[in-house]
């Protein structure tokens, strides 16, 4: 990114298919799926957000909004200096509520809550007039890219002043339009599974997730550190596996690591047996010696995963633990964890990497 | 690390033109788009006149050059229109293109396709045609679409801050540039009227069924538009490399946050002050320096109260020439932005000042009106381009002759 630049992880909120919004847990409790779409496991909201407010608002904002509130009090932050989200497809059931309306009643007396709520950047605006923070703010809707394009534009705000606050988020929700629409992309497995055989299966398609996550990001390390992101790199449409090794490889090499120093990676595949086919070629050349972690099969893949794998290498490094069902068969646990590397795709076509650094 | 960004080249498709030419020609000659609607089918087509281009789908396909049946959208095929004059304007090399990341934006994406086949596409056990358009009701495809068609592979980013999307596409691509991440960026925002949104905001009950008259007394809301444009951005190093001439220079830029309500802004136009007082401060710029603002000027009783007071209170005494050309090309939602740039280097390159069309009522709460005729052989060194939208999104560029 920027040479010595570092990035601090000071707090996180994170709702998603697994039990996740209590930052003391770590995947303690598992939730199991049989249908193929896994849906938030989420807090009572009313610890969160006021009860005027928490009527108005459809599910996924009071998902979006809870976990930008527990990300705040974890960071210890009343208003951070900007706001930025990301989503693949943003508020996709209150954008069907208001196209089914229009549709059935011939475009005729329509109410206009579902399309306010179904506007992309709807909750960084919610969440800026929830705090009064008047300052940057701006949401990614870039598909698999989205989360990856917050997280630069936030680390170049910090490059430039580096006390500064950004509460960067995403948000995707299982949505069945989206569901029965990517039917014909074969996104999802055609058969039902059990969320936990994701890995286990050889078939095409994955299962659909959803989730929020808020991280608050700055540049300046406190006793409330998570961790250090030290860097993020999109790959777009590699045409072959070489490609993606040589810019793993150059993305180590800016940071001064070679693959040796990494203690973990976390590997994004989604349980696709076509679209894996890169990510699966690098798990037996590049990182086969290295201990190996997966997470789809507990948060589902969407748009903007990477939050989650962030969340979870954050996670391990904080905690010096590694739960036993992220662990890959054979997984070795290193010493001390210290340097974590996510690579992450969405449908084969945007490939990201993140590296992570305890925080010393 | 931090290095000044230019501007190369752009291209634009509005309801007043399918190219820069027909853009000036049209803003010249006080040529507005706003009529019936006869491209969209919508029940409102007579009712709520908006700002169409007069090019059906199968048009947009030959002027962008690619084949019908391969799932473009509206969206990005004005886009891809847009994208490809920019390039051309910079004078871009295929290998530079490859280099440069693309930055767009969109309200919506294709879900005027999406709104048309969803009941087919809701059906799985259904084939045909319309199978092109799945992936529709996603905002970043026609991103991904547009960097394809022109073989940009190094940086994708597709915005969304409703009315100020495109206006932050130009400023993530000037930061990445001064970080050095990016020596080219082409930036800007694609939008196609649909169903979705004319209803959307009908149901907000802020669209004029007359003709808008931005900053009037008398104004009732906004007109509706469609269009895409994208601005070419390089960075100086850049520049010494290619000894390249460019237009102007992007010398500052501001976001902020009104932090007042979803859908409205602050009346005493907090966010819009903040967004131009950021923008002058990176330039380096005092408020009585700057030559000219190409206002938000929607049309709303609320932007516009609101946007005027926000002037007022940085400019003082000193409010400089100023003018909305939402009457020309209705309010482009997401492609606002870029299309608003492109009409202030229009109006650097040509020397003038764009009128504010069908003002005639000074609001008693303003002290200050906008420019009503087409000012000529102008003098113009510095100006804003404002951009605000829902949620509190405020935006304002600050462009610079070279």
């Amino acid at each position: 990114m920027t040479g010595n630049m570092q990035y601090y992880i000071q707090g996180i909120g994170m709702i998603s298919p697994q039990k996740t919004f209590d930052n003391q847990l770590f995947l303690d409790e598992i939730s199991t799926y049989d249908q193929n779409v896994l849906t938030s496991v989420v807090p009572d909201f009313k610890a969160y957000i006021n009860p005027i407010q928490l009527r108005r608002l459809s599910r996924m904002l009071r998902i979006g909004l809870a976990s930008a509130t527990i990300c705040l009090r974890d960071a210890g932050i009343d208003k951070p200096d900007g706001i930025i989200t990301a989503t693949g497809y943003g508020f996709l059931d209150e954008t069907e509520k208001f196209l089914r309306e229009m549709l059935e009643l011939k475009e005729k007396q329509l109410t206009p809550t579902h399309f306010m709520q179904g506007t992309y950047n709807a909750l960084a605006g919610l969440e800026a007039v929830t705090i009064k923070c008047m300052g940057y703010n701006n949401t990614y809707v870039s598909k698999g890219f989205a989360f990856e394009n917050a997280l630069q534009d936030a680390m170049m705000h910090i490059a430039e002043n580096e006390t500064a606050h950004f509460l960067v988020g995403s948000y995707d929700e299982a949505a069945s339009v989206q569901f029965i629409a990517s039917i014909r992309e074969h996104h999802y497995k055609t058969e039902k599974i059990s969320n936990l055989d994701l890995f286990n299966t050889p078939t095409l398609g994955t299962i659909q997730g959803e989730g929020s996550a808020f991280f608050d990001l700055t540049g300046v390390q406190t006793d409330n550190t998570w961790c250090v992101l030290k860097d993020s790199r999109m790959v777009y449409r590699p045409e072959t596996t070489d490609e993606l090794a040589v810019e793993l490889r150059q993305f180590l090499k800016e940071n001064d690591l070679t693959l040796e120093d990494v203690d973990v990676w976390i590997n994004g595949i989604t349980g696709d047996a076509t679209r894996d086919a890169r990510l699966k070629e690098l798990e037996t050349r590049e990182l086969k010696a290295l201990p190996q972690v997966r997470y789809k099969h507990l948060s589902g893949d969407y748009c903007t995963a990477t939050s989650f794998a962030l969340w979870l290498g954050a996670s391990m490094l904080k905690k010096q633990h590694i739960p036993d069902i992220v662990k890959v068969n054979g997984f070795e646990m290193p010493k001390e964890i210290r340097t974590v590397l996510s690579v992450n795709h969405y449908m084969d076509r945007n490939y990201s990497f993140q590296l992570l650094h305890r925080a010393v | 690390m931090s290095q000044r960004v230019f501007i190369t080249g752009f291209g634009i498709i509005t309801s007043i033109g399918k190219n820069t030419a027909e853009n000036v020609q049209s803003l010249l000659h006080r040529r507005c788009g706003f009529g019936e609607l006869n491209v969209l089918d919508t029940i409102h087509g007579k009712t709520l006149p908006a700002c169409e281009i007069k090019l059906f789908n199968a048009e947009l396909c030959a002027l962008a050059g690619v084949a019908e049946g391969k799932g473009y959208t509206r969206t990005a095929l004005l886009g891809l229109i847009a994208l490809q004059e920019a390039i051309q304007s910079a004078s871009l090399s295929p290998a530079e293109v490859q280099q440069a990341g693309l930055l767009s934006s969109t309200t919506t994406g294709g879900i005027r396709e999406f709104e048309r086949h969803f009941y087919e596409l809701m059906d799985p056990t259904q084939a045909g045609d319309f199978v092109q358009y799945t992936d529709t009701a996603n905002p970043g495809e026609h991103g991904e679409r547009l960097a394809d068609a022109v073989g940009i592979k190094k940086y994708i980013a597709t915005l969304s801050t409703a009315c100020s999307s495109s206006a932050n596409s130009i400023m993530q691509g000037a930061q990445l540039i001064k970080h050095g991440k990016l020596e080219r960026a082409i930036c800007g925002g694609t939008e196609a009227l649909s169903r979705f949104t004319i209803n959307g905001f009908n149901s907000l009950m802020i669209v004029d069924p007359q003709h808008c008259r931005p900053f009037d007394n008398t104004r009732k809301g906004l007109n509706l538009g469609e269009g895409a444009a994208f601005v070419v951005l390089e960075g100086e190093d850049a520049l010494a490399k290619s000894k390249k001439q460019p237009l102007a220079e992007l010398k500052g830029y501001g976001n902020a946050n009104d932090a007042f309500h979803q859908t409205a802004s602050s009346p005493e136009g907090t966010g819009a002050f903040n967004a131009m007082r950021l923008a002058l401060d990176m330039g380096g710029i005092a408020p009585a320096d700057v030559d000219y603002i190409n206002a938000h000027g929607t049309a709303t009783e609320n932007n516009d109260l609101s946007e005027g007071f926000g002037i007022q209170k940085l400019f003082g005494d000193t409010v400089p020439l100023f003018s909305s050309t939402k009457p020309y090309t209705g309010h482009t939602l997401a492609a606002a932005g870029s299309i608003e740039a492109v009409y202030c280097l229009l109006g650097l390159q040509h020397r003038v000042v764009w009128p504010n069309l069908n003002f005639n009522e000074q609001m008693p709460e303003l002290s200050v009106s906008p420019v009503r005729e087409l000012k000529q052989n102008v003098t113009l060194k510095q100006m804003l381009s404002n951009s605000f939208g829902f949620g509190g999104n405020t935006s304002s560029l600050l462009i610079a002759a070279v």
